[in-house]
């Protein structure tokens, strides 16, 4: 088994008097989709944003590839690796796909210690990213609020592939797309894992999830509940194990 | 398609909006010089144009706020400030060079106070700006005594007035300003940042933009243009009125928002704000010279915002469903 990129430590998340998370450990691994499921309000949004480091843990702690990280941006995050597709795309839509690929970090030249954007280089690098994912985006200077949510997810993943992530955290990617985009965005987080990156898929979808997922955790209440393999496990047992109707999950639960 | 471009455009090409503010300014300027024989004259354009070189400047500083999402109210009493900043140094018979540094100086101090209440203080810009432009008129009636900053020496305002290479000055400040604002927007990281917050700052920062930087920036660079054009003012009219800057915010915000700026922020047309300028201070031209008293003017600004933006609201032409009607 390879070192695990990121290992979380007895997270907790608390919003005032809200306990939102408690003591999540999780360990995800680069090359294998980890798929977090659970109800609404369960705290999986919640822990992929301490992840993404746009919360900072109340308690408990990361590690990446073994050393203890505190994030106090996004930005940190990203610079350790991390990229987030959120649900709702952090994309711009007023500006074009290969600006929004870019956005945060830029290519630039300096000319009298003046930052100038190389556009002509982003373009390109955009257009060959595009086509690595077969994205089927005619016009990469198109504004992305004039394109599709399956094409918004792939200039998301062209983002994230761009700032060479090793670990991409998807949020319900499919979870506003028709079926033929569907497929691509799920062709396409395998290929990220080909790739050796580490995905985490958040998803209601649980056939979707058993299509694409090596591993499989399960929160529910701010706890996590339970982790199989997807091959070790079935429809009917996940289900369970997020409604809470599983015996292990009533043990757990009574215990707390 | 060429509408919804944000960027990829040149310094000067033109879209479907900046042609109509081009064709309505050659419209208006047959329909004046039609009603009155004293409007097509050299002199009246020397006066038209004289007359936009303020809001001009000012009004570049409010196309980056507003394209940004936010807006400053107080904007023409900060022109205000430092006009009287200026006429001090002069009226003192300080070197013109000083008075030239100082505008900018002042302009840039209130820009990062108003940054400070509106970005770090987190009050929304409307009422945050609001609030100073309460206190800074105050100011203005206090630090003037009551009476008019008048009879000041024409040291600054022969050093304005000067030409290069047969080009008056004013003309030559106003096309760099505008090329460094115009490549700052459309060829440096600090354009997208800023366009990018205007269309979410949550996205924005989620993106790993420094958020509050392009923000702070954004005032100051607006504070500086500002202080450049109470340069001007006190150059031209060797005088600081009580009432000085009272109309420019209202004029500036309306010349942007002609000028086909999204009042919401993220879409922005610096020479669609060029054109609006000119197309305002037109028409209020040509109303005083066929007999409509000034007192007018707010009221022709006023009915000019609301008549856009209700145009805009009802013909749904709002960014996004702008992009969606685009495509199909």
């Amino acid at each position: 088994m390879t070192a695990p990129f990121l290992v979380a430590r007895n997270i907790a998340k608390r919003f005032g008097a809200l306990t939102a998370l408690v003591d999540v450990d999780l360990e995800i691994r680069p090359g294998e989709v980890l798929a977090l499921l659970g109800d609404n309000g369960a705290g999986k949004s919640t822990f992929i944003k301490i992840l993404a480091g746009a919360h900072p843990p109340s308690d408990g702690e990361l590690l990446i590839e073994g050393n203890a990280v505190a994030f106090a941006s996004p930005k940190d995050a990203a610079a350790s690796g991390i990229a987030t597709i959120f649900q709702e795309l952090a994309l711009s839509e007023n500006l074009s796909i290969a600006e929004n690929v870019f956005l945060g970090r830029e290519l630039k030249r300096s000319i009298f210690g003046i930052p100038f954007l190389k556009r002509a280089e982003m373009r390109q690098r955009v257009d060959g990213l595009l086509q690595e994912l077969d994205a089927h985006i005619s016009d990469p200077e198109a504004p992305v609020g004039s394109l599709s949510g399956g094409q918004r997810q792939a200039v998301a993943i062209c983002r994230a592939l761009n700032l060479n992530a090793k670990l991409v955290i998807m949020d319900e990617p499919t979870a506003a797309l028709a079926v033929a985009e569907t497929r691509k965005v799920l062709a396409l987080t395998r290929r990220l894992a080909g790739r050796g990156c580490a995905v985490v898929l958040i998803s209601h979808n649980i056939s979707e999830v058993f299509e694409v997922a090596d591993r499989i955790v399960v929160f529910r209440r701010g706890r996590k509940v339970a982790e199989r393999l997807a091959a070790e496990t079935n429809h009917e047992e996940v289900v369970s194990l997020i409604t809470g109707a599983h015996p292990d999950v009533r043990a757990l639960e009574k215990t707390n | 398609m060429n509408v919804v471009r944000q960027s990829g455009t040149g310094v000067f090409s033109m879209n479907g909006r900046e042609w109509s503010l081009l064709v309505a300014c050659l419209l208006a300027i047959v329909i004046f010089s039609v009603a009155s024989p004293h409007y097509a004259t050299p002199g009246n354009a020397v006066t038209v144009l004289r007359n936009s070189v303020e809001l001009l400047l000012i009004g570049l500083g409010m196309t980056l706020l507003l394209a940004m999402g936010g807006i400053d109210v107080s904007i023409g009493i900060v022109m205000g400030l430092a006009a009287i900043a200026i006429g001090r140094i002069l009226g003192a018979d300080g070197s013109p060079f000083v008075a030239l540094v100082a505008g900018p100086l002042v302009g840039a101090l209130l820009g990062c106070v108003t940054a400070a209440v509106v970005v770090l203080g987190r009050v929304p810009a409307i009422v945050g700006t609001l609030g100073l432009l309460g206190v800074y008129r105050t100011a203005v009636f206090v630090l003037l005594g009551g009476q008019w900053l008048s009879g000041l020496p024409s040291s600054l305002t022969d050093l304005l007035a000067a030409t290069v290479l047969g080009i008056p000055v004013p003309a030559l400040v106003i096309a760099v300003a505008y090329l460094i604002v115009w490549l700052a927007l459309r060829r440096t990281p600090y354009g997208l940042h800023l366009l990018a917050i205007g269309n979410s700052e949550e996205k924005a920062r989620l993106s790993g933009i420094p958020v509050i930087k392009v923000r702070f920036l954004t005032f100051v660079i607006s504070g500086v243009l500002t202080g450049i054009a109470a340069t001007f003012y006190v150059a031209t009219y060797r005088n600081v009125e009580m009432s000085i800057g009272s109309t420019s915010a209202l004029d500036a915000i309306a010349a942007v928002i002609l000028g086909g700026t999204s009042i919401l922020g993220g879409r922005c047309s610096l020479l669609g704000t060029v054109l609006g300028v000119l197309l305002l201070r037109i028409l209020q031209n040509g109303l005083l010279l066929i007999g409509v008293p000034s007192l007018w003017q707010p009221v022709v600004t006023g009915v000019l915002i609301i008549g856009v933006l209700g145009f805009e609201a009802v013909s749904n032409r709002l960014p996004l469903t702008r992009f969606q009607r685009a495509r199909a």
